[in-house]
Formats: structure tokens, C-alpha cells, sequence
């Protein structure tokens, strides 16, 4: 019935007039994307005029689009003969979107860039150097030098700048002070204290914990945290080798990996931070280590007299505190940019202190702008006051984690995540933990710098 | 009910034929059981076999959805387990500050469009696959196939360096080819499939009297095709609504950006405004729902002819 069917359907066409018509559209097809080609996120560029539009893509879209906006709207006031063109970008895609654009073309003039996606785009040629610029107008001497230090490192050109940094984060250690106060406990600034409370706070009978971690992602950079500040190791390279796998070191793992299900819930295997800041704001537990970020969620959960922010302790009593860089957001000019001139100018107003001082203010984060530490706001938000205290008190050892390399933010996470989780389950244990992290961050430091020689 | 008309129908027929040949036994008769689930006699199914699962596949279907409404309207900072006392000021942020309203449009346009295009595409393709023998059909077939296999992402960049040399970039119409794009090739599959179960004699029978071929195609295959097109249409609607990445990818102006990616603004660097999430994730279902509601008896039939006919 089928082959009687097919003999009465209709003829084919005829496939000579078919060869031509598909001779000419693939012909089409192979010449467009040939000519699609070039034009690439290195192309030079140039200067401009110094007017008409800069693009700006904003790395923290819709979150930060309010702020921003007030800040775009006070520049354009201040320069009429610019227009910044605003795309919000999420931050979850934010990478994909520069790196497609890299590829592919259509980069903005100016881009929001954090230190830790900052080495993959000066590899690629896509950020023009800054340090000029800055040395010579008004941002000299204002910013930051721990910023400045963590910018330049996660370029991985040696002094040179691709960003102008604005903000920074850090690590907190948040605690229920209504909690500590029942408990009869005091704050935990030092280890001891904090290791007493989390075990003192933990009743799992009754759902009530002393500590929540971060066994999902991000899990590795948490632990590195707790690793280095109590530790006290105050570089990540020693000799060439990363000091991850130091003994002081795994003997801190060994301690914060312990309190899983002893006095955390047994869900923090899979906590992400939204579920680790969640899962604080929604129960009985103690203390969280999460960065500054989620103040105004702490807040808004159990108001400002239940809830306290302080930097990590220091790895011993009158020692220096010792903390990992946490990623330094920047704007970033674009070398492909061709109104330079312009995209500076905005990128120099959103870095002046007023502007500043407005977008930390709102982010609820550490502002750049070294003439900021005295803004008010600064005195009335104690955990960022607290942390900015901290970063810029010169005997802070500060260890730089190693976002130039192109490996790292493969090797910190999705390439030992799942071997953090199974030190939490006992299936591996913190010298194991510890080595292979070690063995992949040399690794890929002896590749890089082979590819520098290069 | 419907089991039930149809054997007792075969039943009467069975019984005419055998008075008639007087030979035939009587078809069987199958009949619905206490306490069963309908099925053949004997087939004693009970009725908590059926209703656990279906249960349980609920609970698991439904509990993120009441978490979705149940963050979209309570206020912030609580954590009642009912949504009560409500408030609007998750839906009136996303929708007025975050600009969903724009977003909603953006996505309305984007769908509907891959919807008329993958259709329309889509019943050409179709047709000549299931009506036309030509050299390297199968091969054709195979590679429709193999393209389901293809990342979108991985097409990123190219597909970009395209529509920047068609001026097409940050247009709502990149988007929109995109996606029609990667859905043609399942519903080239699907059409072709539906095209085949036509019998050809019908729409020869239109040539005979009198019809050209897009006359006899329009008046003949096409009304017996609704439940394919419904099909291919809506799986190309809720995809367009749906897809995140090329919206993000190709579009560089927020008065361009669709709804997945208006969601994202939701969720920064370090925290994530749950109540606004919500919000905006029962904006983003309300259509696809709505769309499923209607059209899921042409759905179910569109499957079921696909399966049976092959």
C-alpha cells in the first residue's frame, strides 16, 4: 500500500533546477559568515571626539540598575553632550555575554568587570590599560591600595590596570546577637569563642544550629577563607607552589569541615549562598559566613539590633588578620572602543567620590574611594565600616587569590566543589582535599606562566 | 465512558456478523469493575495503585508552584506558610520597576512570531519531505535529527557574526529567526509526520476536480492537520517564551530583552530578591498555562495520531 501510494504521489522536482538555486545559497551562506569575520573584542579602536554615546554595560543588571541610572542621569546633567547608553546585564550570564561579544564583536565602550573575570579579558586582548589614565587625572591617589593591588594582580600584567576599581566585598561573619545574648556567649572574634558558640548553639533535636555553611557553589572559596584566616598563611604562592596545602592550613580545613552536621544542618551539603543566606534568615542558627552583600537581607529578616557583622578573626590573639582578596568590581574601557575620550569621562565620574560613595552606599558594599571611609553612611552601616577598617589597616595580611589564572575559576569551582563535598561526608579527608586543590592550582600556574614565556 | 461505547459498539457488530455468518463468536466485552481503574474485566486495578502516584507526582508538580505564589504575594521578610495577609508589591516592582511590562511585550512578540514562522516554515519543509522523493531525503532526515544534538550555545558566535553583518543585532528579529531556526528541525520532523498520515488520494482527488496543488493542500491537508499545527505552534511558542540565551545573547538594549531575561535581574551577585523572583516567574507562567489549558486536547490528540500512525 505504501509503495502504491509513493508511485502515484507527485513527481520530484527536477533536480538540475534545483543544483543552481542551492549552489547560490550556499555560496551566500559560506560569503556571509566569511565576512563575518574580524572586527573581533581587540580591534583598536580610538579616541572619538570626546562626545556622542558610550555604552555601558552594567555587570549587576537589576540589581544595581537603580543606582546606576541615578548615577547616568547625574553625568549626562553634568556632560550634555554625552549619552550613556545603559544595558543591564545579569550577572549570572555576564561572562557568556563578554565573551560572545569578544568573539563575535559588539563590545561596549565601558563594561562593569570583577578581578575575577578580569584575567580572561585581558588574555584576549579586550581591555585597554587604564594605569595612565588614572596617574594622570583626579582619581591619583584616591583609590584604594588594596583594591589597586588586587586589580593589578588579577591582571597578570604586573603594575598595569584594566580596571578602575570601585568596590570590594569581604567576607563577614554575621551572628545572632539575641542568640549569643541568651546563650550567654560573646561575639565571636576570636576562634575559640566561635568554635565554643557554634557547638553551644546546636540543638538539631530542636532544629537549631550554630552554624550554617556553604557545601554547594562557591563552597571552595568559603573554605579558603576559613582555611587562610585561621591559619595566618599570608601569601598563596611560596617558592613557586600554592601554600593551600600547608599544614596549618589543612589542620583549619579539618576544623570547619568538622562542624558539618555537628553543629550545621545536614541540607548545607547543597547550600549555594541564596539557600545559605535563606536558610539563616528563616531559622534559629547562630552565625553565618557570607560577604557583605547580604546585609540588607539579615536586616530585613531580623532587623539591625538582632544581627551583627564582623571582619574573620585574626588566626591568633594580637596577631594580624590574614584575608583572602575577594573579588574587586571595576569599570573597564574597552579597547575596541571608538569614543574613548567620552567612555573615560564617565568611567572618572562614577569613580569620583560622590559617585562612589552613592553606588557603595546602595550596594552595601566598600567603596574604592580611599575619601569615602568618612561619608556617614559609612559610620552607620558598622559590619562595611567594620570591613573597610580591616582591608585598609596596613598590617591586614592580604592573600591575593590568583584570578590571573585562566584555570582558576574552573579549578575553584566546578573542578573541586564536588570534592569539598565529599570532604563534608567524610569520603575523602582535608590532607586529600587539600593536595588535589594544590596539585591542580600548580598546575595550572606552570601552564600560565609557559604560555607568558611564550 | 469512552471504552465502554466503543466495545459495546464492536460487541453489536460482533454479534451481527455472527448472526450473520453464523459462525463468529460474539467480541469481548469488556466492562468496568468496582473499584478499578477502568480497565480490561479481571484487570482489578485498585484505586490507591493509581492515585498514590498520581498523588505524589502532583506533590512534587505542584509544591513549587505554591512556593512560587506563596513568595509572589507575601510580603517580605515573612515566613508564614500561607499566603495571607497578601500583598501586590512583589508584582507591582517587577512589573513597574524591573520593567516586566516591556518585557512581557518583547516576549508576546518574540513568541508569537517563531510561532507563525516555524509553522509556516515548518508545513512547506514538511510537505516536501512527506509528499516529494528526492535524492538525499534520508540524509536530510538524518541531519534534522543530528541538529537536535547541537548546543544552542555552542551556535553563539556565529550566529551572532551573522546577524551583526545582517544589522540585525540587538533586534527583537534575531531572536526571533533564532529560534525559529532551532525549532524547525523537530517540527519538520513532526509536520512531515502528520503530512505522511494524509492519505495522498485526497488531495488527488482535489487535483482531479479541478484544484492546483496549493489550493487542493490548503482546502484538504491542511484542516486535517490542526492537531499537528497546534502541536508545532505551541511547542515553538513556549520555547521562544521560555529561552533565556539568545534574548540575553543578541539584544543589548533592556527595552529589548524578553522575559527570562527580565528574571535574571532578580537574582545579583550576592543576594537574590525572592519575592520579586516569584513575582515575576507567575508573569512569566500565567501564558504558558493559559496556552496549555486550551490547546491541550489538541495536543493529546496530535500525539496519540502521531503514535498510532507513526
Amino acid at each position: 500500500m505504501t509503495t502504491a501510494h509513493r508511485s502515484r504521489r507527485p513527481e520530484p522536482r527536477p533536480r538540475r533546477a534545483i543544483r543552481p538555486a542551492a549552489a547560490v545559497a550556499l555560496t551566500a551562506v559560506l560569503a556571509l559568515t566569511a565576512s563575518a569575520c574580524g572586527n573581533s573584542g581587540d580591534a583598536a579602536g580610538g579616541e572619538g571626539d570626546g562626545k556622542g554615546t558610550v555604552e555601558f554595560w552594567d555587570n549587576n543588571g537589576g540589581v544595581r540598575t537603580p543606582v546606576w541610572k541615578k548615577i547616568i542621569a547625574a553625568f549626562e546633567k553634568k556632560h550634555p553632550d554625552i549619552d550613556v547608553k545603559y544595558v543591564p546585564v545579569p550577572i549570572t550570564e555576564v561572562q557568556s555575554k563578554y565573551d560572545t561579544a569578544i568573539a563575535g564583536g559588539g563590545l561596549p565602550d565601558v563594561g562593569g568587570v570583577k578581578t575575577a573575570d578580569l584575567a580572561n579579558m585581558v588574555a584576549q586582548g579586550a581591555l585597554e590599560p587604564v594605569g595612565d589614565r588614572i596617574e594622570d587625572g583626579p582619581l591619583k591617589g584616591r583609590l584604594s591600595p588594596g583594591m589597586v593591588a588586587s586589580v593589578r594582580a588579577a591582571g597578570g600584567e604586573g603594575d598595569e590596570m584594566f580596571s578602575v576599581p570601585t568596590s570590594a566585598n569581604q567576607s563577614v561573619l554575621w551572628y545572632r546577637t539575641d542568640l549569643f545574648e541568651k546563650a550567654g556567649l560573646d561575639a565571636p572574634d576570636d576562634w575559640e569563642t566561635f568554635y565554643e558558640a557554634a557547638e553551644k548553639l546546636t540543638d538539631a533535636g530542636d532544629n537549631k544550629f550554630g552554624f550554617t555553611l556553604r557545601g554547594g557553589a562557591g563552597s571552595v572559596a568559603q573554605a579558603l577563607d576559613m582555611m587562610y584566616a585561621q591559619s595566618g598563611v599570608g601569601t598563596f604562592w611560596k617558592g613557586g607552589k600554592t601554600t593551600v596545602n600547608a599544614p596549618e592550613n589543612v589542620e583549619a580545613l579539618e576544623k570547619y569541615a568538622g562542624l558539618y552536621k555537628k553543629a550545621t544542618p545536614a541540607a548545607d551539603l547543597n547550600n549555594d549562598f541564596t539557600k545559605m543566606v535563606a536558610q539563616f534568615g528563616s531559622g534559629d542558627i547562630g552565625m553565618l559566613l557570607h560577604n557583605l552583600g547580604s546585609y540588607p537581607d539579615h536586616v530585613k529578616a531580623f532587623g539591625k539590633d538582632r544581627i551583627a557583622g564582623i571582619p574573620l578573626p585574626p588566626s591568633a590573639d594580637g596577631a594580624p588578620r590574614t584575608i583572602p582578596s575577594n573579588p574587586v568590581d571595576g569599570l573597564g574601557l574597552f579597547r575596541s572602543s571608538d569614543n574613548k575620550a567620552a567612555a573615560w569621562k564617565f568611567i572618572a565620574f562614577a569613580a569620583s567620590h560622590e559617585m562612589n560613595s552613592l553606588w557603595n552606599e546602595e550596594a552595601g558594599a566598600i567603596p574604592a574611594r580611599t575619601d569615602a571611609a568618612g561619608d556617614a553612611w559609612v559610620e552607620d552601616a558598622a559590619p562595611v565600616k567594620a570591613a573597610m577598617e580591616s582591608l585598609n589597616d596596613p598590617e591586614t595580611k592580604i592573600v591575593q587569590l590568583p584570578y590571573e589564572l585562566p584555570d582558576w575559576n574552573h579549578i575553584s569551582k566546578a573542578g573541586t566543589e564536588p570534592d569539598f563535598q565529599k570532604l563534608l561526608l567524610g569520603e575523602m579527608t582535608a590532607q586529600e582535599f587539600a593536595d588535589k586543590l594544590a596539585g591542580l592550582l600548580n598546575e595550572a600556574r606552570a601552564e600560565w606562566n609557559e604560555q607568558r614565556e611564550k | 465512558m469512552t471504552t465502554t461505547a466503543i466495545t459495546d459498539q464492536g460487541a453489536a457488530a460482533g454479534t451481527r456478523a455472527g448472526a450473520h455468518t453464523g459462525s463468529a463468536p460474539p467480541a469481548r466485552r469488556f466492562r468496568r469493575g468496582p473499584g478499578t481503574g477502568g480497565g480490561p474485566a479481571g484487570d482489578r486495578t485498585p484505586r490507591w495503585q493509581i492515585y498514590l502516584p498520581l498523588g505524589l507526582y502532583l506533590l512534587f508538580t505542584l509544591v513549587p508552584f505554591y512556593w512560587m505564589l506563596l513568595f509572589a504575594v507575601r510580603p517580605a521578610g515573612s515566613t508564614s506558610l500561607v499566603p495571607w495577609p497578601a500583598t501586590a508589591a512583589h508584582f507591582d516592582k517587577v512589573w513597574n520597576d524591573l520593567g516586566f511590562a516591556v518585557f512581557f511585550r518583547n516576549s508576546l512578540l518574540v513568541g508569537v512570531a517563531s510561532l507563525l514562522m516555524t509553522t509556516a516554515v515548518a508545513l512547506a519543509g514538511g510537505y516536501a519531505l512527506a509528499r516529494f522523493r528526492f535524492r538525499g531525503r534520508n540524509g536530510f532526515m538524518l541531519a534534522l535529527l543530528c541538529s537536535q544534538f547541537i548546543p544552542g550555545a555552542l551556535m553563539l558566535v556565529p550566529l551572532f557574526e551573522i546577524f551583526r553583518e545582517l544589522a540585525l543585532v540587538n533586534s527583537l528579529w534575531s531572536v526571533v529567526i533564532a529560534e525559529t531556526v532551532f525549532q524547525l528541525p523537530l517540527s519538520l520532523i513532526l509536520i512531515s509526520g502528520f503530512i505522511r498520515n494524509v492519505p495522498a488520494e485526497l488531495e488527488e482527488a482535489a487535483w482531479v476536480d479541478g484544484c492546483g496543488r496549493f489550493r487542493a493542500f490548503c482546502a484538504v491537508v491542511l484542516p486535517l492537520l490542526r492537531p499537528g499545527l497546534i502541536a508545532v505552534g505551541s511547542f515553538a511558542f513556549v520555547h521562544s517564551w521560555n529561552h533565556f540565551l539568545f534574548a540575553l545573547m543578541f539584544l543589548s538594549s533592556q527595552e529589548k530583552y524578553t522575559i527570562p531575561v527580565g528574571l535574571n535581574y532578580t537574582i545579583g551577585a550576592e543576594s537574590v530578591d525572592l519575592g520579586a523572583l516569584a513575582a515575576g516567574g507567575v508573569v512569566a507562567a500565567v501564558p504558558v498555562v493559559i496556552v496549555f489549558a486550551f490547546i491541550q486536547k489538541w495536543l493529546i490528540a496530535g500525539f496519540s495520531a502521531g503514535a498510532v500512525k507513526g
